[in-house]
C-alpha cells in the first residue's frame, strides 16, 4: 500500500469517528435540554456550559498536545510528529472558536455584558491568537523540514507561555473586579448535571480524535502529492 | 596522512526532492577536486554540507581542521568597509593581526580600497574580497562555488593566480563549477555529479580543457 | 565560555557598527516612538481621562512597537549576501550568535528607550526624577524579556515570506506577560506606591526573564538549521 492509500484509509476512519462524535453530540444536546435539571441560580443559560466547558478543555488539551508533540519532534525529527502537531493545533483553534463564542453568549445574561475580560476567557483568547499565528507561519514556509523546525520552536515556546499568560491575567483580574449580576461560583452540579457534562466531555474528546485523524491524513496525502509533483511522477 | 575531508554516504532532501543521493568521496591533503555537473545536480548543496552549514538528511561528513568557503554570495556586509569586513572575520576566528589583513588585501589587489564600503564595489572587487575573506584564516581546506562566474578579466586573472599559488602551497580545495570554467584546469581530480549521484571521480593528470569537456559530455550526457 | 562571550561581543560590535553607519533602523524606531507617544496622547477624551492615567500604557505600547522595528532588522542584516553563512563557518559555538544578536538588540532597544523616555516625560508631564532608578530597573527587566524572545523569533521569521509581518504576529502573544507586568509596575512607580504593591508583578517579570532567556538560547540553534 502506498503512503497515499494509507492516508486515504486513515481519512475514512477519521470520518467515521467524527460521525460518531457528531451523533453523540446530538445525544448530549437532547440530554442537556430535556433530561437535565435547570441550574437554580443561573437558569437555562447554564445549559451552554455543557458545550462551552468541554470545548475549552479540548482546546487546551489540543494545544498542550501540539506543545508536547513539538518537543518530541525536536527529539525524533520525524515529519509525522510535526503533521500531528499541526493537526492538533488546527483542531484546537476550532475548539477555541467554539469556546470564545459560547463564552459571551453565556456571559450576556450572567454578567450583563458580552465580554468581561474574564480571566479564563482572556487567557484563551491570547493562546488562541498565538496558535493562529503558528498556523499562519506554517503557511508562509514551503520547505517541510524548516516548517517543522520552526513550528516546533513556537509550539514549545507556546507551551511554556500558557502558565505565564494565565498568571498575568489572573493577577490583573484580582485587582479589577468585574460587574457581575449573578455571582457564578464553581457550579455546584448535582449528579445528572455532572453526568451530562462528563458525557459531553467524552463526546468532545471523540470529536477531537476524529478531526485530528482526518486532518492528519489529509496532511500526509498532501505531502505525498507534493512529493510526486516535485519528482515528476504522474 | 588522513584525508582532509571524508564524505560518507551523504543524502539530502530539500522539500520533496532528493538533491543528493548517497555521495561518497575524500579530499586528500594538497588535493584539488573539481566537481562538475549540470544545474540542479546538487553541487552547491554538497559544498554547503561539507562546510557544515547545511545538515545532511543522512550520512556523515568529517572535516579535519578549519575550512573557509567562497560561496555564490559574498558573505560580506555592504555597510562595512573592506578592512572592517576582514577584521570582523579575523576576530570570529580568534585572530587579531592587522598585518595579515593588510597583506591579504594586497594579495587580491584591494589595498587601495581598504576603507571603501563594500556596497560600492563592483562584482569583481567583491569576489576578490570574498576570496580575501577566505584566505585570511590560512585554511588548510578551501571550498569554492563557481569562483570565476561573472568576473571581469582583471578579477579573473587575479583570482586564478591566487588559486594557483594556493595549490602550489599545498592547500586542499574543493571547487564546484561547470565544465567551461577555467578553474577546472587547477583540479588534480575531477568528480561528476549528475542528478544527485557522484558518477565518477578520477585523477586528471594535466588534461587539457577540451579533454575535460569531452569527458563531461560523455558522463553527463551519456556519450 | 570566554570564547562564547568574545565571539558574541564581536558580533554585537559588528551589528552596532553597521547600525551606526546606516542609522536607518534607529531613526525609524525613534521617530516611530515619538509619533506613537504623541498619537496616544490625543487618543483619549481630555475632559474625562487625565494623561497620567494612560501614561504607563502609552510608554509600553511605544517601547514594544519601537523594539519590533529593531528586531525585524536584526537578522535581515545577515540575509544580504548570506553573511550569516560566514558566521556559521567560523569555529564558534552557535549560542554565541544568539548572545551577540541579543546584545546588539538590547543596545539598540535601550538606546531608543532612553531617548524616548525624556520625550515621554515632557509629553505626559510626569514626575519621574525621584523614581528614575526604579523606572530604569523595570525598563531593563522588561526589555530583556522581550528582546530575548524577539531575537529568537527574528532569526526564525527571516526565512518566511512576509518576515516583517510575521514578527509582530508571533511576538506579541509572548509580550502579554512582560508588558502587562511592566505597565502595572510603572503605574505604581509613577503613583509612588510602596514596593510591596508591585512585588508580585516583579516576580513575574523576573521569572519570565529567566525562563524565556534560557528557552530562547536553547531553541536558537534549531532556527539556524537548514
Amino acid at each position: 500500500m502506498t503512503k497515499a492509500d494509507q492516508a486515504a484509509s486513515l481519512s475514512v476512519k477519521g470520518r467515521i469517528i467524527t460521525g460518531l462524535a457528531l451523533a453523540g453530540m446530538m445525544g448530549v444536546y437532547i440530554r442537556a435540554l430535556a433530561y437535565t435539571p435547570i441550574e437554580q441560580t443561573q437558569g437555562p443559560a447554564q445549559k451552554i456550559f455543557y458545550l462551552h466547558a468541554p470545548a475549552a478543555m479540548t482546546a487546551l488539551g489540543a494545544f498542550a498536545a501540539t506543545g508536547l508533540a513539538s518537543i518530541f519532534y525536536l527529539w525524533l525529527r520525524d515529519q509525522r510528529v510535526d503533521l500531528f502537531a499541526a493537526a492538533s493545533a488546527e483542531v484546537g483553534v476550532v475548539m477555541s472558536v467554539i469556546l470564545l463564542t459560547t463564552g459571551p453568549i453565556w456571559g450576556k445574561p450572567i454578567w450583563g455584558t458580552w465580554w468581561s475580560w474574564d480571566a479564563r476567557l482572556t487567557s484563551t483568547l491570547f493562546i488562541f491568537l498565538l496558535f493562529v499565528g503558528y498556523l499562519v507561519m506554517r503557511g508562509a514556509l514551503e520547505e517541510p523540514v524548516i516548517r517543522a523546525q520552526h513550528s516546533s520552536v513556537i509550539g514549545i515556546m507556546g507551551l511554556v507561555l500558557v502558565p505565564f499568560i494565565h498568571l498575568t491575567v489572573y493577577m490583573f483580574r484580582t485587582l479589577h473586579p468585574t460587574p457581575v449580576i449573578l455571582k457564578p461560583s464553581e457550579p455546584s452540579m448535582d449528579s445528572p448535571m455532572l453526568a451530562t457534562f462528563l458525557l459531553s466531555l467524552a463526546v468532545y474528546a471523540l470529536l477531537y480524535i476524529g478531526l485530528v485523524v482526518q486532518r492528519y491524513a489529509l496532511a500526509v496525502l498532501r505531502e505525498a502529492r507534493s512529493e510526486e509533483a516535485a519528482n515528476g511522477i504522474s | 596522512m588522513p584525508p582532509v575531508v571524508s564524505v560518507r554516504n551523504i543524502s539530502r532532501r530539500f522539500g520533496y526532492r532528493l538533491i543528493l543521493d548517497r555521495v561518497n568521496f575524500e579530499v586528500e591533503p594538497g588535493e584539488v577536486i573539481g566537481i562538475m555537473g549540470p544545474n540542479g545536480a546538487g553541487k552547491t548543496t554538497l559544498l554547503r554540507i561539507v562546510a557544515g552549514i547545511t545538515k545532511p538528511t543522512s550520512g556523515e561528513v568529517e572535516v579535519s581542521g578549519i575550512l573557509a568557503m567562497v560561496g555564490h554570495s559574498s558573505m560580506l556586509y555592504d555597510a562595512l568597509s573592506a578592512s572592517e569586513n576582514l577584521r570582523f572575520c579575523a576576530r570570529l576566528y580568534g585572530l587579531a593581526d592587522e598585518g595579515t589583513i593588510d597583506s591579504t588585501l594586497d594579495l587580491v589587489g584591494l589595498s587601495k580600497w581598504r576603507n571603501q564600503r563594500v556596497g560600492t564595489f563592483s562584482r569583481g572587487m567583491t569576489q576578490r574580497l570574498a576570496i580575501a575573506r577566505a584566505l585570511l584564516v590560512d585554511p588548510p581546506l578551501l571550498l569554492l562555488d563557481e569562483p570565476m562566474t561573472g568576473l571581469d578579466d582583471t578579477a579573473a586573472e587575479i583570482v586564478y593566480q591566487v588559486l594557483l599559488d594556493l595549490r602550489a602551497k599545498g592547500t586542499s580545495m574543493l571547487i564546484v563549477t561547470h565544465q567551461t570554467d577555467p578553474v577546472v584546469q587547477l583540479a588534480t581530480s575531477m568528480g561528476f555529479l549528475v542528478g544527485g549521484r557522484m558518477e565518477v571521480i578520477e585523477k586528471v593528470d594535466n588534461r587539457s580543457a577540451s579533454d575535460i569537456a569531452a569527458r563531461y559530455k560523455e558522463i553527463v550526457h551519456g556519450g | 565560555m570566554a570564547r562564547v562571550l568574545s565571539a558574541a561581543f564581536t558580533i554585537a560590535v559588528k551589528d552596532l557598527a553597521i547600525e551606526l553607519r546606516t542609522k536607518t533602523a534607529f531613526m525609524s524606531a525613534l521617530v516611530f516612538a515619538i509619533l506613537v507617544l504623541a498619537i496616544l496622547f490625543f487618543a483619549r477624551d481630555p475632559t474625562a481621562v487625565a494623561s497620567i492615567d494612560i501614561a504607563p500604557g502609552a510608554l509600553w505600547v511605544t517601547f514594544t512597537f519601537a523594539a519590533i522595528v529593531g528586531l525585524n532588522r536584526s537578522f535581515l542584516l545577515e540575509r544580504e549576501n548570506r553573511a550569516l553563512d560566514g558566521i556559521l563557518l567560523a569555529p564558534i559555538p552557535r549560542s554565541s550568535i544568539f548572545l551577540g544578536k541579543l546584545l546588539a538588540n538590547l543596545a539598540f532597544v535601550f538606546t531608543v528607550e532612553f531617548i524616548s523616555l525624556p520625550i515621554f516625560v515632557l509629553f505626559y508631564n510626569v514626575e519621574v526624577w525621584s523614581r528614575l532608578p526604579a523606572l530604569i530597573a523595570v525598563i531593563a527587566m522588561t526589555t530583556v524579556a522581550f528582546v530575548s524572545v524577539g531575537t529568537l523569533l527574528s532569526s526564525m521569521v527571516v526565512r518566511t515570506r512576509f518576515a516583517e509581518l510575521m514578527l509582530p504576529l508571533l511576538l506579541l502573544p509572548f509580550l502579554v506577560p512582560p508588558v502587562v507586568g511592566a505597565v502595572q509596575v510603572t503605574s505604581r512607580i509613577l503613583a509612588a506606591r510602596p514596593l510591596s504593591e508591585m512585588l508580585g508583578w516583579l516576580k513575574l517579570l523576573v521569572a519570565f526573564d529567566i525562563v524565556f532567556f534560557v528557552l530562547s538560547l536553547l531553541l536558537f540553534e534549531v532556527t539556524l538549521e537548514e
